[in-house]
């Protein structure tokens, strides 16, 4: 009994070790990073209850492994074998039911969870989200305008009502614990209640392509009035971009060019809009063309047929109205 | 070197690019006479790559001369049993033998090679993560057709499906050695399919690689469309390597079924047969079946590019996730495919060393095979946030968490198997106890990812990545090494050398912890999957830099097995006898085995695992009855 | 059940078994056009299915003593030939599996309207003859009847190439004519082309390669190679051409009867 009663100790201690092991890292009690939404509390608390099984469960593995590997070596010299035990049915049946007790009640506290998570609020806010390579970009319906910064008010649940425009994304704000696939020919959703305010940034977490690894955008949380004053802000904004340059600057937004295309000049993964326009390109197939009207008009449309060389031809064609192509036109025009 | 140009690998080659140039060379005559554009960015157009591709694989197999003898037969001419192998050295390697020993070794040899090519693109693009910001992948370089984060999704995407080929081709390595040796057969079942499941792994992952070079793609392993549709014609070139490939593993499990069903000793029931075939059982059915479902989802996809057929297109009313569905299907059980052997190796091996019966023979027996079928029923845990209908997610999450029990069972035994043993630890055994605790760690890290709520942070980040590097280098690397240094003698007749086995485990298994746990940790901070860069914000710098040494000193390890492996083959310690004193039948032979294996048929008369008892031992040989020719 | 006594009782089986199939398809055909119930319709096929599978590809076989005692004979060798050949259809089932999975997802309870019935139940009707012809070659042969064998080969090796064209060079043109194309940039057609053009093609590949087996080992009966003892290459062949068969059994309903017809 001697060995038992010894392993029974250690496993004890092993456990109580790992698991404040892993509280002093900052992580038995709650997931990484800081929690910032209401749905994060049912989801750290299934965590914690996990990390207490995981140490333990640890503890009984290892501990009578790394205690035989000690205790019962084989000493030198020593050619004996082992006690001769086949099995025993009674010690099988336990340690196949009582896990399989506790898979069930997880995967009830699992379920239960979800659903805490996924509990509906009737008056929560609408925010339409549009995925793009490489971008987000924010619809407020009830201001109608559009933004590349999430602005939300805290403690207050909305539903983002997400689409894509070409492959599939993946919206993810670590600090609101949940994560969503944004999948082209349907919309899917994304309920959240941000409970603390801060500056946060979501991250597409499905590989969308070359520059998948900077498709982050803003998320802000403010405080009730201060969101107020930022939707009276924009709107005011939308309000004075009612020029062509105005619109073209909300249809590059709007279509995710900014995604590819920067407009101060630093590189991505299509030329930059600074100073495009008037600009004389080498083109891949080794010709020149100084930009115009025409080529721009060309390049949304048929993009692959005159490439800028240094540039892969990875850019979908983009079906645009006459107008909406001269107000971006106007736009670039103004990147100098 | 003349021996080189007359092998079959060389003749297999030189065919696979006639093939290639003819299939292309066709569908561009074609189109050319259609008025179609003949050419583009990588000389030929996608159809004419994937017609030539095809035919490559094809040419390969007919000018190795693989299917020589079927060929024969359909023309109506008989051929022997078996063809007798004079070749020796590395002439009988890079030849077609039909002896399951010489392509078990085969097998293992092209494994290896793709670890240490899967390896290398993950040293290439663990470096780059080392810092934030792009060092030298970045936008403006440019390589095959690719700008730095191009080839960096490219390399990422490799790495996944090379190392998944190599783990399909590794086991099927030690099944086709040890399977028939364990079974008391002469062979397997059918010789020349087995060589052809080997060979056809060749041309295979000559496709997979050439993909590097025709653009890449983007997509990761999975290649989920609509992303897949869009990438270039290297995604046309990784989908026909792994349907390839696939067709190796569908028909290397058939045979290795056949063989255990039809080909036992006398007296081996099926409660005494040796462990490691149940492993190879349960593994073999799901390859068997459900590789057929990663081969018909990539076909679509091809089809969806090649011909426009809209299947998974959303504008023409297709759908994303089912692909999804079609993939995950395979590619879930693909684990347990990955797995099972590896944890047959680590059950076969331990009583061995440990010197004590194996505890509860049934229970681990049935554990593999309740795996495999759960294993079945839970691919949709992989799509928790796909978009897919909400009410589906709460079945699968109690499917999934029910994996755990047949996987404890495992565990608890294997505890108490080590209980009141006489342990001793050689290099195999100290790496069959790094796979137990590493797989620990994997299944430990399990449970947050299958219950929904706490998916949906985890699902797609390095958390993940920890999660399942820790579950396949538990279940497949750590057995993968502890057999090759176990059967090593059986196949050489010489030890591999023990001082620097010795220094591999203890270099690789730290570093391994600390990769992995490093892993989990940043995946949890909000470090993403597939990712060139990241977020300087994040503050994981410094994890990022400890991870890519700790990579390095894998890499290094594995190098030093490399040399231990080559060099023991030439110069290793003498080893012809029952080296680890096993009771296994293939060790009461000497070393090396000789081409029909057993001389003298074995009956099996006792348990398998039976150490600690005096009894006759787990087989006994036959004698041929007097004035008998056998 | 399993063995019959003489060859006259086999082939007679063969026929009765021939006539329920051939009644079980007009039911089918009758239930979709005035019932539209899907559920009967997968009963008909399961039922179709276990009968090809028994009376034609002998599934009982597997089970047979095999002469084990002896792994050189060629008894043993043929019992684990046949179960290697098993195997390797369960796993091109899987194919056939995944391919209706797709089937039902993308289309649920509609198909293909551009499909000209009378031609569907036509080409089914053709490769259902051919079957039964299979059944009676490979009948013939294990009583060493070779003359018979190879008579009957050829009707199914006719048939089976009937089919084939009948689906690759009238169908399709028909089908692509009425519209149902493979959608290049097509959104109307939705999947549906590319679902037909995909199942059939599929199929269509294993009854070429269903085809190109027949003509093997009709060449080598020819030869004289084949005994009543010793056919197993023949009963190979057979018994994948009724695998061909087996799995028309489940797509003929799946494109052209369950649901409803959309253009």
């Amino acid at each position: 009994m001697g060995h038992f009663v010894i392993v029974g100790v250690l496993v004890v201690v092993m456990a109580v070790l790992t698991y404040f092991g892993l509280d002093a890292a900052g992580l038995a009690t709650q997931m990484h990073p800081v929690a910032a939404s209401a749905q994060a509390a049912p989801i750290d608390q299934l965590w914690h209850w996990e990390v207490m099984v995981i140490s333990f469960l640890f503890a009984l593995i290892v501990v009578p492994m790394m205690y035989s590997l000690v205790v019962f070596r084989q000493k030198k010299g020593e050619m004996k074998d082992g006690e001769h035990m086949e099995g025993n049915a009674n010690l099988e049946i336990a340690w196949t039911v009582i896990p399989l007790i506790i898979v069930v009640v997880f995967a009830y506290f699992g379920a239960y969870s979800l659903g805490e998570v996924r509990r509906v609020d009737p008056n929560a806010m609408v925010i339409n989200v549009t995925g793009q390579q490489f971008s987000w970009t924010f619809e407020y319906p009830e201001y109608g305008f559009i933004t590349t910064e999430l602005h939300l008010p805290v403690d207050r649940q909305v539903v983002l009502k997400m689409q894509s425009t070409d492959v599939i994304h993946s919206f993810w704000v670590p600090e609101f614990r949940i994560k969503q696939d944004v999948v082209p020919g349907r919309i899917t959703e994304y309920r959240v209640t941000p409970t603390l305010e801060g500056s946060y940034k979501v991250r597409c977490a499905e590989l969308c392509g070359t520059s998948h690894a900077y498709m982050e955008n803003p998320v802000i949380v403010v405080s009730g009035e201060e969101y107020e004053t930022w939707v009276a802000e924009q709107i005011k904004i939308a309000e004075a971009s009612k020029t062509p340059e105005g619109q073209g600057k909300i249809l590059a937004t709007q279509y995710g060019c900014v995604g590819c295309h920067s407009a101060d000049g630093s590189p991505m993964t299509g030329p930059t809009w600074f100073g495009l326009f008037g600009k004389t390109e080498n083109l891949s197939d080794g010709s020149t063309y100084t930009v115009d009207e025409a080529y721009i008009t060309e390049s949304i449309k048929e993009p692959t047929a005159k490439v800028v060389e240094g540039f892969a031809p990875v850019m979908p064609p983009y079906n645009l109205t006459d107008e909406e192509i001269a107000n971006i036109i106007a736009y670039i025009k103004t990147l100098k | 070197m003349k021996g080189f140009f007359s092998s079959a690998l060389a003749r297999g080659l030189f065919w696979q690019v006639i093939g290639t140039l003819a299939g292309a060379g066709l569908v561009t005559g074609i189109r050319a006479a259609m008025g179609l554009s003949a050419t583009a960015t990588f000389f030929f157009t996608e159809p004419a790559w994937v017609l030539g591709g095809f035919l490559g694989a094809l040419s390969f197999l007919v000018g190795s001369g693989v299917m020589d003898d079927w060929i024969k037969w359909m023309r109506g001419i008989d051929t022997p049993d078996h063809h007798e192998d004079h070749r020796t050295g590395v002439d009988k390697f890079i030849n077609v033998s039909l002896d399951h020993k010489v392509i078990g070794i085969q097998y293992t040899i092209v494994a290896l090679l793709l670890i240490a090519i899967g390896g290398l693109f993950a040293l290439i693009f663990r470096t780059e993560l080392a810092a934030s910001e792009l060092q030298f992948l970045t936008m403006d370089m440019k390589l095959f057709g690719q700008n730095g984060p191009q080839l960096y999704n490219t390399l990422m995407s490799l790495h996944g499906m090379v190392m998944i080929v190599s783990i399909l081709l590794g086991i099927a390595g030690i099944i086709n050695y040890a399977v028939p040796l364990l079974l008391g057969a002469q062979d397997m079942a059918f010789p020349r399919l087995n060589a052809f499941s080997f060979w056809i792994a060749v041309p295979a992952a000559i496709l997979l690689l050439s993909s590097l070079f025709l653009g890449g793609f983007d997509t990761g392993w999975t290649g989920y469309p609509p992303l897949s549709t869009r990438a270039p014609v290297g995604m046309q070139m990784f989908f026909l390597g792994v349907f390839v490939a696939g067709w190796s593993s569908i028909l290397g499990s058939l045979n290795v079924l056949v063989t255990v069903i039809r080909m036992r000793a006398k007296g081996m029931t099926a409660m005494r047969m040796p462990i490691f075939v149940w492993a190879s059982i349960a593994t073999s059915i799901i390859a068997l079946t459900a590789t057929q479902f990663i081969g018909l989802s990539f076909q679509l996809v091809m089809f969806q590019r090649l011909f426009g057929m809209g299947f998974f297109d959303p504008a023409k009313g297709g759908n994303p996730v089912l692909f999804q569905h079609l993939f995950w299907f395979y590619s879930h059980p693909a684990v347990y495919v990955f797995i099972l052997p590896g944890l047959g190796v680590i059950s076969e091996l331990l009583p061995v060393f440990v010197r004590k019966p194996l505890f509860g023979y049934r229970w681990i027996a049935m554990s593999s095979l309740g795996i495999a079928l759960v294993g079945f029923v839970v691919w949709a845990h992989h799509m928790f946030t796909s978009g897919m209908n909400e009410y589906l997610r709460v079945p699968f999450m109690y499917s999934t968490l029910l994996v755990a029990v047949p996987t404890g069972v495992k565990f608890f035994s294997w505890v108490a198997t080590l209980w009141k043993g006489k342990i001793s630890t050689p290099t195999p055994m100290l790496f069959v106890l790094g796979a137990i605790i590493v797989f620990l760690m994997g299944g430990l890290s399990g449970p947050p990812n299958a219950t929904v709520s706490t998916d949906l942070h985890l699902h797609d980040t390095y958390f993940i990545v920890g999660h399942f590097h820790d579950t396949i280098f538990g279940g497949f690397v750590f057995p993968f090494f502890a057999a090759i240094y176990y059967w090593f003698p059986k196949a050489t007749g010489r030890k591999m050398n023990e001082t620097l086995g010795k220094i591999h485990f203890w270099l690789m298994t730290p570093s391994f912890f600390i990769l992995t746990f490093g892993m989990m940790y940043i995946g949890l901070i909000g470090m993403r999957r597939r990712i060139a860069d990241y977020d300087p914000a994040l503050g994981i710098d410094g994890a990022h830099l400890v991870l890519t040494i700790a990579a390095f000193a894998i890499a290094l390890s594995v190098l030093i097995f490399f040399y231990n492996f080559f060099n023991s083959i030439k110069n290793g310690e003498k080893a012809e006898g029952n080296v680890w004193n096993s009771r296994s039948p293939e060790w009461q032979v000497p070393s090396p085995m000789p081409a029909h294996n057993y001389e003298k048929p074995f009956e099996v008369v006792g348990e398998p695992y039976d150490y600690g008892l005096n009894d006759g031992g787990y087989v006994k040989f036959i004698e041929p009855a007097k004035g008998s020719k056998h | 059940m399993a063995h019959l006594k003489d060859k006259a009782s086999a082939l007679g089986q063969g026929v009765v078994i021939f006539v329920y199939l051939a009644i079980l398809t007009l039911i089918e055909f009758f239930v979709a056009v005035t019932f539209k119930s899907v559920s009967l319709l997968i009963v008909i096929a399961i039922i179709k299915a276990a009968l090809v599978m028994y009376y034609y590809m002998h599934i009982y076989k597997l089970n047979e003593n095999d002469g084990s005692d002896d792994p050189h004979s060629y008894a043993f060798k043929t019992g684990t030939n046949r179960l290697g050949l098993w195997l390797f259809l369960l796993s091109d089932g899987f194919v056939f599996a995944g391919l209706l999975v797709m089937r039902s997802n993308l289309l649920g309870l509609t198909h293909p309207g551009a499909l000209d019935q009378v031609l569907g139940l036509a080409v089914t009707a053709v490769l259902l003859v051919s079957s039964f012809f299979m059944n009676r070659g490979e009948t013939a042969m294990a009583y060493g009847d070779v003359k018979g064998f190879m008579n009957n080969t050829l009707i199914t090796f006719v048939l089976g190439l009937g089919f084939f064209l009948g689906v690759v060079l009238v169908e399709w043109p028909e089908a692509a004519h009425k519209g149902l194309t493979v959608a290049f940039g097509n959104p109307t057609t939705g999947p549906m082309g590319g679902v037909f053009y995909m199942m059939t093609g599929m199929h269509a590949f294993h009854v070429f390669t269903g085809l190109v087996f027949l003509g093997i080992v009709w060449n080598n009966a020819r030869k004289g190679l084949y005994t009543a003892e010793k056919h197993f290459p023949v009963e190979a062949a057979a018994v994948y051409w009724h695998f061909v068969d087996l799995v028309w059994i489940f797509f003929y309903p799946a494109l052209y009867l369950i649901g409803t017809a959309v253009k």
